[in-house]
């Protein structure tokens, strides 16, 4: 909270110094990404071409991005909720392997009509996720065990465990599949219980973004306009107020964490139903960090619903976009420089705005002596 | 003007957005003078005095020390300019010993029997006793304060701050602090400033009082030429009603008539309440007391003899380990969540940032907090009901700021325990508990809301006044009485309590 920000000057010299600063700082993260690019030998202008051809410019690219926006999105929207109740989560990669892991049990165990069971898939990776983070809201609760470690050290647990089930046919592993480490898998969901996809402009995409949107939209809207959200919000900023005005602390807490993880497990659901990641099975590693990204997502976002969308998108496309770096003969891991780079630009402008403001009153303060 | 100004600030300006904290204020601090600086809240006194201390960087304007133009841009450069500060919070580390706290700051090796001994001295020099070797954590606000002042004097400080400093001590404490305030000032030449809302304070402590009023300095005068009914007037503005010279004849003439048959019901009933701590210290030993409607009900007491527990359990925030709280007649469980504010029990805290307001949150945001349904359709809020609502609040209870939508912290502290008082009294309570309501704030702010509690006890709410401050039970309290180490020692009516008679129990003392 700087006070100092604002002083003064007035309002349109003050936006325009802003956006000087956040395209500054844009620019400085490209230039920098070109140079390291540059550093490994290879044709910076043939990068960009490159990402920006693998993630929307040739055809049918950009369906494949927002395949990858989608679960991006969805643990980011559960991480704003779980922050708003001053909760730190940072499992949703645990939590989404364990809605994944659900999900799929329940894909290829449930005999009916296809759209009942997807609906029915989506519900399994909600409620996986949502029990993988209830446990540590529960010890958080309970015995006020930190959750930042415990949600932390349940992404280790979440892995092994989805491993074991991937060995055992009474679990997850396709009962067809040879027995051995490379054919840890489940079966493939059938035709008729994937998410359904349309074709936009020689685009595929999987309907589940059109949920996800809706989603996104519901989350903001509670946060900021509902009882529910205010209450939570209070619980967030000070707790003994709530527990004056009757607010619950735990059942609030409680519900956002179990929100925030089963966002991260319907990611997994999605992921698995949608088509874009693993071709409908289960696989080790089938998480490939979409939560972790998703919780600089959410940071970038600064905890607002709305931003979380085009953020998402972004980062998607760096993922998909680096599919196509193969052919510039440059390691694809620098699309994580680069992300990396674009978390700073986006996080530092707050910084320097305020390093800015107190500088300039020490130096005008300083003029006059 | 006296002897040549130790530290002097010409035209120093501040503004936050577009409120200006400091107008183009002059003031000058003489060596060997206590100066009083005097004014409300949200009168820019702190402001100018962080100014000089480092704390905030002025927008305009030139500071002279001993004659020479500085830029004070840190407290490190204000130190070594010979300023220091005696924060009205103190600064601290309660798990460390008396002088090691002294020490802290320092550079280099540690000498520990030079800082013990430094301790020792300037105790004996300057009136300021403490046990070099106590944890501070065992030690009482009052002996807290004496260290942090020593802290500040070893620096040999030329100037000496002092913000608000009585805010937390009692009547005994306070003459004490004087005491050795004046021997720095005359045996030592230093400079002291002395920041507080207190009138009596002015008057018998300072040589000079310079009085600012929303942002500027309104009056400079010697303090043998003025006096308190002066002073109050150029703080606020107008006339006031000083506290003083009101309580006697309308308190006496309404306990006189015996209207005791027709007793009203009792609104809140503790019985036998005893609160202990999980590591067995008691806090609050079997407290019977009884607060009718309509009654203002003072406790009185040294600050930490048990009246923060009372707030704490009539706020649902602690439970008792024995006894029963009653309100309206029925036992209610005071630990389950939100059983207090249902049964319509309304509190203001003793501290609001603690448990009264969310900073972060807006104006309109925590006016709703008590009764979020009232401006919702099935918990959907209706931003124009709760703008409107907020709106109507805030000129009702005329708290200044820049709208509904102002996040709490901007606002001062005097408006900030406005926006509880709104939000509390227009819960409908029955039971209304002021927990030092008039701490921080200004003569007109304290005018306010003393007028307010009078005003809704009127209205058949019963008050239980917790205070420390005497001046406040006498005036506002129709029945008193007295904690001592979570005890009551004492409980008495308007007509039969003394200044005398409660010190004594506040104090222990029961022959």
């Amino acid at each position: 909270m700087s006070l100092a920000v604002g002083s003064g000057r007035g309002t349109g010299g003050r936006v325009v110094e802003v956006v000087t600063i956040y395209v500054v700082c844009g620019m400085a993260a490209l230039v920098f990404s070109g140079l390291i690019v540059e550093a490994v030998g290879s044709d910076w202008t043939d990068v960009g071409k490159a990402l920006l051809n693998g993630s929307v410019l040739k055809p049918g690219r950009w369906g494949g991005t927002i395949g990858v926006t989608i679960p991006l999105a969805m643990v980011a929207i559960g991480t704003i909720i779980s922050t708003k109740a001053n909760l730190v989560n940072i499992g949703q990669e645990g939590q989404l392997l364990v809605g994944a892991a659900t999900a799929t049990y329940v894909g290829s165990r449930i005999s009916a009509p296809g759209p009942i069971v997807v609906v029915l898939i989506l519900l399994a990776g909600v409620l996986g996720g949502a029990l993988w983070s209830g446990i540590a809201g529960g010890l958080r609760y309970w015995r006020k065990v930190p959750e930042v470690l415990t949600t932390l050290l349940l992404v280790a647990v979440a892995s092994n465990l989805v491993g074991y089930g991937l060995k055992n046919p009474w679990l997850l592993l396709d009962p067809e599949a040879k027995l051995g480490n490379r054919n840890m898998v489940s079966r493939q969901l059938p035709l008729d219980t994937r998410m359904p996809r349309i074709t936009l402009w020689g685009n595929e995409i999987s309907i589940s973004a059109f949920l996800a949107v809706a989603l996104i939209l519901l989350v903001g809207w509670m946060l900021s306009r509902t009882i529910w959200g205010f209450r939570l919000t209070v619980v967030g900023q000070n707790r003994r107020v709530a527990t004056r005005f009757g607010i619950s602390e735990s059942a609030h807490g409680m519900i956002a964490m179990f929100a925030s993880g089963g966002f991260a497990g319907l990611a997994g659901a999605f992921m698995l139903t949608g088509g874009d990641f693993a071709n409908y099975r289960l696989v080790p590693g089938f998480s490939v960090n979409i939560g972790w990204v998703g919780l600089l997502v959410a940071l970038v976002a600064n905890n607002r619903a709305m931003a979380v969308i085009p953020m998402a998108f972004v980062f998607a496309s760096l993922r998909t976009g680096s599919g196509f770096l193969a052919s510039t003969g440059i390691e694809r891991r620098v699309t994580d420089v680069v992300q990396g780079l674009i978390v700073l630009a986006l996080l530092l402008p707050p910084a320097i705005m305020f390093i800015r403001e107190r500088r300039r009153a020490l130096a005008s303060a300083r003029s006059r002596v | 003007m006296g002897p040549p100004a130790a530290i002097c600030a010409r035209l120093l300006s501040k503004s936050y957005g577009a409120v200006a904290a400091c107008d183009a204020v002059d003031i000058e601090l003489h060596s060997g003078e206590i100066h009083g600086i005097l004014g409300e809240n949200g009168a820019g006194k702190s402001t100018l005095m962080k100014m000089l201390i480092g704390l905030v960087v002025p927008d305009s304007g030139t500071i002279l020390v001993d004659g020479s133009p500085v830029q004070i841009s840190d407290p490190v450069v204000a130190a070594s300019l010979g300023i220091g500060m005696v924060h009205q919070h103190f600064s601290l580390v309660e798990a460390l010993s008396v002088w090691e706290n002294v020490a802290l700051g320092d550079s280099g090796r540690l000498d520990r029997t030079a800082v013990r001994g430094a301790v020792g001295e300037m105790g004996e020099r300057y009136g300021l006793h403490v046990d070099p070797d106590a944890r501070v954590a065992d030690l009482p606000v009052g002996l807290r304060q004496r260290v942090e002042i020593l802290k500040c004097l070893r620096r040999e400080p030329a100037i000496l701050i002092f913000d608000e400093p009585t805010s937390v001590l009692t009547p005994e404490e306070s003459d004490e602090l004087f005491g050795s305030l004046r021997n720095v000032v005359e045996q030592e030449g230093r400079s002291v400033a002395l920041v507080s809302h207190k009138l009596t304070e002015m008057l018998g402590v300072t040589d000079r009082v310079t009085i600012m009023r929303n942002g500027r300095v309104v009056e400079r005068c010697l303090t043998a030429e003025t006096d308190a009914g002066a002073l109050a007037r150029a703080m606020v503005g107008r006339d006031v009603r000083l506290r003083s010279g009101s309580r006697p004849s309308a308190r006496a003439s309404a306990e006189e008539s015996p209207s005791t048959d027709t007793r009203p019901a009792p609104v809140l009933e503790f019985r036998g309440v005893t609160v202990a701590e999980s590591r067995g210290f008691v806090e609050l030993e079997d407290l019977s007391l009884v607060l009718r409607a309509g009654e203002i009900l003072g406790v009185a007491g040294v600050e930490g003899n048990g009246q923060r527990v009372i707030a704490d359990l009539l706020s649902g925030l602690r439970s008792q380990t024995s006894g029963d709280v009653l309100v309206s007649g029925e036992v209610i469980d005071v630990g389950r969540l939100g059983a207090t504010i249902r049964a319509g029990v309304a509190v203001i805290p003793e501290d609001r940032h603690d448990s009264g307001i969310v900073l972060g949150m807006t104006v309109a945001e925590n006016l709703m907090l008590a009764d979020p349904a009232a401006i919702a359709d099935r918990g959907v809020i209706d931003r124009a009901a709760m703008g409107e609502m907020a709106r109507g609040l805030i000129e009702r209870f005329a708290i200044m700021c820049t709208g509904p939508n102002a996040p709490m912290w901007t606002l001062s502290g005097g408006n900030q325990q406005r926006v509880v008082l709104a939000r509390e009294i227009t819960a409908s309570p029955k039971v209304l508990v002021a927990a030092q309501p008039t701490r921080g704030l200004d003569v007109g702010a304290i005018e306010y809301m003393t007028d307010q509690l009078r005003q809704v006890a009127s209205t058949g709410v019963g008050i239980l006044l917790i205070s420390s401050e005497l001046d406040e039970i006498l005036e506002l309290a129709d029945r008193i009485v007295v904690l001592y180490r979570g005890e009551m020692t004492g409980e008495m009516s308007r007509s039969e309590a003394t200044r005398e008679k409660i010190g004594r129990l506040m104090g222990g003392d029961l022959t």
